[in-house]
């Protein structure tokens, strides 16, 4: 790998950080001409003049006292502190601390998913390319087709309505316990798993088809080249050429497409958090949107944008270091 | 006159010849009669639907199991009736998806075939802004712009054209580059025609295959992030969608009283709509380009978007293997 790309991918990446901040701190200022009024809407019982105290008060607490402009480079200024400013939640807790808090608990559902997504599907999808044409590959062919329309929080509703209200296997929503108790006890991580699997189990299906699919037809394309017919042809075994030449060589869309969905670890679980009470960086945003807590808001897009931007750094790196002929910069 | 006349009744002509084509394709027959069902349930909703689906007075009617009278019954909290309401959803679904899905198709094309075509500062632009859309988190975005400027159908369909375009503008500058060296382009540059000529008569018709089948996927594809944004309470709340639908059944207690109807008949009507939307796609794309029947489009759209990439590494693996090969002493 050539150091002279890295360093230019490294140096984009931190420019492309920079326009994501940038329109972080506008866009949720666009409709917004007082923040303070929108954080304290006006009270019956108050006074025009009492009101404006008030406001004023608030102005002072939270900074905006100032021009945009002043806020956005102390905004800038407190990043390189790691300080997102502070939540508008009763107490002012700090963002960081607020996303230190619940991002462990989407961790856990993010994590699993991809994880069991990844394992099942190459198996499946090795299966398929192995067998293609038959049963085993027809089916995930259709299952495929299905998957996607079939929306994952279709499946978790229909999910915690089978196996958590009729038949009361697992939870339906999440014991909000489990948080606070939790405590590295193998007791707690049982309670953990308990609570975590319907979420886990709907997300990962479109996950475990979706990996399958590319899996599949990643290794039919490989099988294709002619080095795998010369492979053949030199008679090394059915299972040396499936292994040795086929799946190593079929591995790249994959890691492409896990790379790709690293983005989604912190965003993707939205809906499915909503449905299970799941206490996630998800719901912590719709939280956040529900009270007008801008500075929350700000701080969970930045984050989800900054992992989204190393996750492709990671791809592109991972790209040239699998074949370092690919500087993909250069190529454009 | 006479010109224009002629070229509308081609292009009648031709849609219809690709209309029966589809049908006649073993696969698509299925998806067009659910697509032309959906379209007659959406236009003539109010005549086939048996209740009003805003009617939220009935309050002796609570709560009913299905029955001859109320098809899929009633809702738990405000007795409306669910089948209704389900027909009445068709309407926001293939309204959101087939106006997203060909606003994406135009936007995508166009600053896609400008990036490959033109080249130079026009595609260093739309590129950069392809890798800061790619980035920033839609669906934070999407609830902090509802949030801002009200919930609204029309909002949503901005966002989504607005972050949608990225990935069809890629897939369709590199195909452009591709086009942009082969001869017949070449010869056209070569006999002075100008840029636009060559853009929308050499360069479009070539891309044309992928635009289609991208705009029916597309389509299928916002339908269940529709149902999903709705599902989270962002869409029109005055609206009945399939989204809003499953997001009432789970807060009117559907899952506590076993009320399974509730949840299963929006959630039937998202497949339908989205099954046949890329059962078309899928068709599209093997009557449009023959040559890549083999495998699913998702891994074509990939191969062709980095098909340059993949091909050398493919072949860099051919020679590095061999040479191992060579070296241990196997061939």
């Amino acid at each position: 790998m050539k150091k002279s790309f890295v360093i230019k991918r490294i140096i984009y990446a931190i420019f492309i950080f920079f326009v994501v901040l940038t329109l972080n701190f506008f866009i949720p200022r666009l409709g917004v001409d007082d923040p303070a009024e929108r954080y304290y809407p006006p009270q019956g019982n108050m006074s025009e003049i009492e009101y404006e105290i008030v406001k004023q008060v608030t102005r002072e607490q939270y900074g905006f006292d100032v021009s945009t402009f002043e806020q956005y480079i102390n905004y800038v200024e407190g990043l390189f502190n790691f300080d997102l400013g502070v939540s508008f939640q009763s107490g002012n807790p700090r963002v960081v601390d607020l996303i230190a808090e619940r991002l462990p608990w989407t961790l856990v559902l993010s994590v699993s998913n991809l994880v069991i997504s990844l394992c099942i599907g190459l198996v499946f999808g090795t299966i398929a390319a192995w067998k293609r044409g038959r049963w085993q590959d027809t089916t995930l062919l259709n299952l495929s087709t299905i998957s996607v329309a079939l929306p994952a929080f279709f499946i978790a509703l229909i999910l915690s309505f089978y196996f958590g209200f009729e038949l009361e296997l697992f939870p339906a929503y999440t014991n909000p316990n489990m948080v606070s108790n939790f405590d590295w006890s193998f007791e707690a991580i049982k309670v953990v798993l308990y609570n975590a699997a319907l979420p886990i189990i709907s997300m990962s299906i479109g996950g475990i088809i979706g990996y399958a699919q590319r899996t599949r037809n990643s290794v039919i394309a490989v099988t294709n080249e002619d080095f795998i017919l010369t492979a053949r042809a030199k008679g090394l075994s059915q299972r040396r050429v499936l292994f040795k030449h086929t799946l190593r060589n079929a591995m790249l869309p994959i890691v492409t497409a896990v790379g790709m969905s690293l983005s989604g670890l912190i965003g993707g679980a939205v809906v499915i958090e909503q449905i299970f009470n799941w206490n996630g960086m998800g719901t912590l945003f719709l939280e956040a949107n529900n009270t007008n807590d801008y500075p929350l808001m700000m701080g969970i897009m930045l984050f989800m944008s900054t992992i989204a931007i190393l996750a492709n750094l990671l791809v592109e790196l991972t790209y040239s270091l699998l074949d370092p002929r690919i500087t993909v910069g250069e190529k454009r | 006159m006479k010109k224009i006349g002629l070229k509308v009744k081609d292009f009648f002509l031709g849609i219809l010849e690709f209309i029966k084509k589809i049908w006649q394709h073993p696969k698509g027959k299925i998806g067009l009669i659910f697509i032309c069902f959906l379209f007659v349930l959406a236009i003539f909703a109010p005549i086939i639907a048996p209740y009003n689906p805003y009617d939220v007075t009935e309050r002796a009617a609570k709560g009913l199991s299905p029955s001859w009278e109320h098809l899929l019954g009633t809702t738990i909290t405000t007795g409306q009736d669910i089948f209704s309401m389900l027909i009445y959803g068709t309407r926001v679904s293939l309204l959101v998806g087939l106006i997203t899905g060909i606003a994406i198709a135009f936007l995508g094309a166009i600053l896609g075939i400008i990036a490959g075509y033109i080249g130079g500062m026009a595609d260093n632009l739309i590129m950069r802004i392809v890798d800061v859309m790619l980035v920033i988190p839609t669906l934070p975005l999407t609830i902090v712009i509802t949030n801002l400027f009200g919930k609204s159908y029309f909002i949503i369909v901005l966002i989504f054209v607005v972050f949608g375009w990225t990935g069809l503008a890629r897939v369709i500058r590199s195909l452009v580059l591709v086009l942009k060296n082969s001869n017949y382009v070449k010869a056209a540059e070569l006999a002075g025609a100008s840029r636009w000529h060559i853009m929308t008569k050499h360069i479009l018709p070539g891309v044309s295959h992928l635009l289609i089948m991208n705009t029916a996927l597309t389509c299928a594809g916002i339908m269940v992030a529709e149902a999903g944004l709705s599902f989270l309470g962002l869409g029109d709340p005055t609206a009945i969608s399939w989204g809003k639908m499953l997001a009432d059944a789970q807060s009117g207690g559907a899952l506590l009283f076993g009320h399974w109807w509730w949840i299963i008949a929006p959630g039937i009507g998202i497949f339908i709509a989205v099954f046949s939307f890329m059962r078309i796609g899928l068709v599209m794309e093997e009557i449009l380009n023959p040559r890549m029947k083999a495998s699913s489009n998702i891994f074509k759209l990939f191969k062709t978007l980095n098909n340059t990439y993949i091909q050398e590494v493919f072949d860099k693996m051919d020679e590095n293997s061999l040479n191992d090969e060579v070296a241990k002493g196997e061939i």
